[in-house]
Formats: structure tokens, sequence, C-alpha cells
């Protein structure tokens, strides 16, 4: 079953839409995610790959482009980073507001500055796509296979990114398992569209057409569409991450999160993307020193896994969010939704949130130990002089 | 090469529902009506912002992004998506605004004829953008008051050319550009038909004069569009692989731009030495086109 291969995380990204057996590329120039869109030219261009590949003249055309793709009824990706993910804003919206089942890579990058942080994606947030956090260059190829069946399941039919960050995958060479070409086929079906553009098909595209204008409509029912997608996507994203663990032999948590020695334990540290590789050390350690301090890998940042945490927050005295983000004026964008959560619960944990790794700020093991002894310490009901901390 | 088709040959079959939203006089849903005619069912229409989609009430397969600028983008995906469905026998084209093509549009335009997407490009030229009230674009003829270039103490109406976005397609060696003008039906569907006939991207730029925008009566449409024509505001060019260039109406003499201009209310103001500039272009650019017609264009 598959074969494995030394790659760095780009080119698993790369064999992700490959193995999809994507349709339509567009691609687009930009540091860290560039190579992404080379390795694809490749596979065309030597004939692994059957797929029309459009080299366009910036990132909102390829955005654009893949939406047009998507409704004409083929399988569309794209990939892209920081600034680039920025310039497609405009057209993510109308991507989610077709219901288009675009799949995008989005390899990290601030947009302050070219290290990696999430605050590209941050920027995004409320465009209604799934976003799917990684943590490693293998789990960068599985999520990118499940998110086309994400996508495109009819009960979620929104486009959907998967992430990871810049430099730290992009460039960082580690061992994958490709799966056979033949056990993703048997997994991830042809891609069809609900409503091809074809002159067929008029008729339904034009009560498509419609819907996404609003005409005759609650002009509210859009936004409630999308949100009841958001919330279908939960459990699918859950039974894709259980079927693709049953065929492949690796899951992610439950899909949305992912808890890493949080049995007996008092707190947690919360984290998305490599941060909680790193975390996984810290974590080791200080259990090895007999502190009780666990992990939680947020692997779904939208939807937002919000019974998870409450769950989660149930049986903890304190969670300590690490963002690599920040909404100025607010705080950080993880923190906030973690905290929201945690509202209705009758006894709630205390929150901590750490600022960590914007812009590439190195975040070492001693950092995260750091982090999680203060949470700790607030478990057990210190009283600390400050709850936010830049790391 | 375009020939003339008489209107009657086009096909009784409406594509565009009669109740549309479009203003009383609109050239576009004219546009819109005739283009759907000539493409016929096997197409699919392509729109972004602009009036397009008050008269894009269609019985084509259509799909309206919320993205002024991404047409040319637009257009490319589902032409590409079609392909690799196995359906490239489907005419993608789009009914585009001056602004969404001339302005925001440029580079997406620009990108789509470098690729030579397999598109058709049709442009409803009303020279502002009028869905939005009328504020000027780039293919705003100079001196026309618009509601961002209005007259004033300190202001004459547009200050700026009109963009000669056709000759700019052109340059990018696609294979068919033309323009023509809905008071030349004629001339435009023998267009539309030659395009229809071509694979890779064609460039239909019309002239679509606006009631609403140009302040005219709005029964003046035909009259005012023909008399453009005549004066050699809009010339009916074509022009095959970016090369051969063909004037498809050149009258011995063009009629003076003074009438036309003054039939319209955003020329009212004008002053006799300001028609004299625009008629001192207009003669100009028409000699120098005369000079390319039946040979190549550069």
């Amino acid at each position: 079953m598959g074969h494995w291969e030394v790659m760095v995380g780009n080119k698993a990204v790369a064999y992700a839409a490959k193995l999809a057996r994507v349709q339509f590329i567009s691609a687009f120039p930009i540091t860290p995610q560039t190579t992404v869109v080379e390795y694809l030219a490749e596979m065309v261009a030597n004939g692994e790959l059957d797929a029309e590949y459009v080299t366009c003249e910036g990132e909102l055309t390829c955005q654009t482009a893949a939406l047009g793709a998507s409704a004409a009824g083929a399988r569309a990706f794209t990939a892209t980073s920081g600034p680039g993910l920025l310039y497609m804003h405009h057209p993510m919206h109308a991507t989610s507001n077709g219901r288009f089942p675009v799949v995008m890579a989005v390899i990290h990058r601030s947009v302050k500055g070219m290290q990696p942080d999430h605050s590209d994606m941050m920027s995004q947030r409320d465009t209604s796509w799934l976003m799917l956090e990684c943590a490693n260059a293998q789990e960068l190829l599985d999520t990118g296979i499940m998110a086309f069946k994400i996508a495109e399941d009819p009960r979620v039919r929104l486009p959907t990114i998967f992430a990871g960050d810049g430099y730290i995958l992009s460039y960082t060479a580690e061992p994958v398992e490709i799966p056979d070409q033949e056990e993703v086929d048997s997994f991830l079906l042809p891609y069809k569209s609900t409503y091809p553009l074809l002159p067929e098909l008029a008729e339904e595209n034009r009560n498509h057409q419609l819907a996404m204008w609003g005409f005759g409509q609650d002009p509210q029912l859009r936004w409630k569409l999308q949100q009841d997608a958001m919330d279908a996507a939960k459990t699918v994203i859950k039974e894709v991450n259980e079927e693709y663990r049953k065929r492949f032999g690796r899951g992610y948590g439950n899909g949305l999160i992912e808890e890493y020695k949080c049995d007996d334990v008092d707190a947690v540290v919360l984290a998305m993307g490599t941060i909680a590789s790193t975390a996984r050390t810290a974590i080791d350690q200080l259990q090895s020193e007999g502190k009780k301090v666990g992990l939680v890998r947020l692997k779904s940042f939208k939807p937002f896994p919000a019974e998870e945490i409450m769950r989660i927050g149930e049986k903890m005295k304190a969670i300590g969010v690490i963002d690599r983000n920040i909404s100025c004026g607010n705080g950080g964008i993880v923190f906030e939704s973690v905290r929201s959560s945690l509202y209705d619960l009758d006894a709630r944990p205390k929150t901590l949130e750490f600022y960590a790794g914007l812009v590439g700020k190195e975040v070492t093991v001693k950092d995260i130990r750091k982090i999680a002894e203060k949470t700790l310490r607030a478990a057990k009901g210190e009283k600390l002089d400050n709850i936010v901390e830049w790391v | 090469m375009s020939k003339p088709v008489p209107l009657l040959k086009v096909g009784d079959y409406e594509y565009i529902e009669r109740a549309n939203q479009a203003c009383q006089g609109c050239a576009g849903a004219i546009v819109s009506r005739i283009v759907s005619k000539v493409l016929g069912a096997n197409a699919v229409r392509a729109e972004v912002a602009c009036c397009g989609p008050a008269f894009m009430n269609i019985k084509n397969p259509s799909i309206y992004a919320e993205v002024f600028e991404g047409a040319g983008a637009l257009m490319t995906g589902i032409s590409r998506g079609l392909k690799k469905i196995g359906r490239e026998d489907v005419v993608v084209y789009g009914i585009i605004g001056d602004g969404g093509t001339v302005d925001i549009g440029f580079q997406g335009l620009s990108a789509a004829a470098e690729r030579n997407e397999n598109i058709l490009w049709i442009v409803y030229d009303n020279e502002a953008y009028m869905n939005t009230g009328g504020q000027r674009s780039s293919a705003t003829t100079p001196y026309a008051i618009t509601t961002t270039t209005p007259q004033g103490k300190f202001s004459r109406g547009k200050k700026e050319q009109k963009k000669s976005v056709p000759l700019m397609v052109a340059l990018h060696g696609v294979p068919y550009v033309a323009t023509a003008s809905v008071s030349y039906p004629e001339d435009l569907i023998g267009k539309l038909e030659y395009a229809k006939s071509l694979k890779g991207f064609r460039f239909i730029h019309i002239s679509a004069p606006c009631p609403t925008g140009w302040n005219y009566d709005p029964k003046d449409t035909i009259k005012i569009g023909r008399a453009m024509v005549q004066a050699g505001l809009w010339p009916l060019f074509e022009i095959i692989d970016g090369e051969k260039f063909r004037l498809t109406y050149k009258p011995k003499e063009l009629k003076p731009v003074r009438e036309v201009l003054k039939s319209q209310g955003r020329f009212r103001h004008t002053t006799d030495e300001e028609i004299n500039e625009i008629q001192q272009q207009v003669t100009r650019f028409w000699e120098r086109l005369v000079q390319k017609d039946g040979g190549s264009l550069f």
C-alpha cells in the first residue's frame, strides 16, 4: 500500500492535487507557495497529471478562474500565500456564494512580512471557506485529498482551504507515504457538479443563478445556508477523517481537533499548525516531570469545533491558547473563539492568551514549556498579573 | 473576414426575456438580444458587475459572479472547465460593460487575450459606469459630462481621451477583434457569426448609446448610434490575427461630429472650440484608419 518518499511540504501538496486528479489548476507564483505550482506544472508537462493548467496574471484571477472552472463542472485547485491570499479576497466570497467546491492550498506567509504566521488565512476568516490546518508534510498530503471529499459533499458544497506554515513545512523534507492512485480513486470519486454550466441544464442553472442572487427569497437565506453547511461540515469532516483512517491508516484526531496526552491533566495548551508539533516535545518533557498538562491541536479552524472545545473545557482548570495571529484592537482570533465556546459552561476554566510565532518568530520547546507552566499555575488557582503574553 | 448578414436571417426565438430591468432605449439590452440569438442555444454566458445583469434573464445557462474585475478569468475558467468535461462545443461568451473591460477588468482582459483563451468577449460600450448612475470610465469621450466629471467653474467635463482598447487587444495577436454598433445590426451579426466560427480569443466592442447617461430621448438610441458611426466617433472595423485590418463601414466623407454631440445632453455645454478639438481628433484618427484599411495594422 503506497510508497515512501522524502519530500518537502510543497511537494506533498502537489501530490495531494495530483492524487485527487484535479482537472483545473490556476497558478501564480508567490513565496513560499511557488514550488507547489512548479511541481504541478512538471506533473502536467510530463503527462503524470491530465489537467488544464492556467498561468494567470495574478491571484485574483487564479481564484476567479477556479470559480469558473468549478462552475463549469471541473475539479478545481489553486494555491497561494500571504498577500496573494489577500488579493483573492473578493472572488473568495463569490466562490462560496456560488457554493463551488474549489480547494486551495494556503502556504502561510504573514501579511506583515515574508515569514509565516496565520494572518493571511485569518484575514479570510469570514469568507465562508472551510479552513483545515496541517502540522507536517504527510498531513498536507492527506488533508489535501480529504479536502476535496469534504468540499464536494452535498451536505457541504463549500470551498475549502488546507493550510500549512510556510518555510517550516514548505521547504522542509520529511518522509511521506504516498498512497496508490487506485486507492485514492476509490476513496475520492470523480467530481460531479450539481449544476454544470451546460446548455441542456439551462433551467437548473437559472434556478441556481437566482438562488445566488437571492431573488424571491429571504435576503439573509444565503448566509444562513452557508452557516448550516458549516455546521454540517463538522459531521462530514469527522466522517471523512474516519474513512481515511480506515483506508490509509492515518487520521488526525477526530478531524476537527487532535488531543495529545490529555487524559488525567488539569490544563491544556491549545495551538494550531506546526507550533503544535513543537509543543508535543514540551508536553512529553513536562509530563515526564509529573506535570499534568496536555495539548490540543486545532485541526479545523472553520468550522470551529466549539462542542469539542466545550467538552475539553469541562474537564480542565485552565487552557492556554497560542495564537499565531492577532486581530489588533480585539486580540487573538483563536483565543476569542475558544473563550466564546466555553461561555455556556457552568464552571469555566481559566483562559490564557499567548501570541507566538508571528511573522516567523521562532517558537522553541522552551517557549512552549513556559506557556504550559504558566497555564498550570493558573489551573492551580494562582493569581496571575497578566493573562495575555507576547512570547 | 466577416460578411454582413440581414437582420431577418436571425431566428425568431428570443433568448432574453421581454421582461427585464433595462432602461427604455437601452442599447445594451439590444446587444444582449442580438448576441444571444446569433450564438444560439449551445452557449454559456458569463456576467460581472455592469448593467448586464439587468438584461440577463436569459435562456442560456449563465453565471454572474460578483467579481467586477474578473470577466477574463471567469470566462477562462468556464472555457477550460468545459473543455475538461468534454464540452468544447459550447460557446463561452460574456457581455461585459466598458468599465469591466477597459478599466477594472483590463488586466484580466489582457491576460486572457495573451493566453488566447477560447472565449468570446462582447463589450457593450455606453461610455461610463451607467449601472451606478453614470460615472466616467476611460471609455468616456472627452468633454462628456458624467457624475464624476461634472461641468463647473473649474471643470469642462471629462479631460482625458477615450482609450483605444480594440487596437490594444488586437496587438495581443488574437484571432479576431472587431468594433460594431447596435445601429448597424447587419454588420454586427456578420461579425458575431464570423467570431462564432473561430476558436481562441475573440473580442467585439459594440457602441451602445445610453439614453439615461447620455441624456437624450430613449427613442433616439439607434439614430444616435448611427450618427456616431457616420461622424467617425465610432469607426467600424475588424482586425484578424492582430494584423489584417479592414474598415467595414467606409463613407466617402464623415459627417461633422457637432450634430450628434449636440444631440446629447452630456455635450450640450461644449464650446465651438471644444467641438473643434474633438473633430480634429476624430478626423486624424479616421485618416490613420483609412490608411490602414485593407492592409496590415502595423
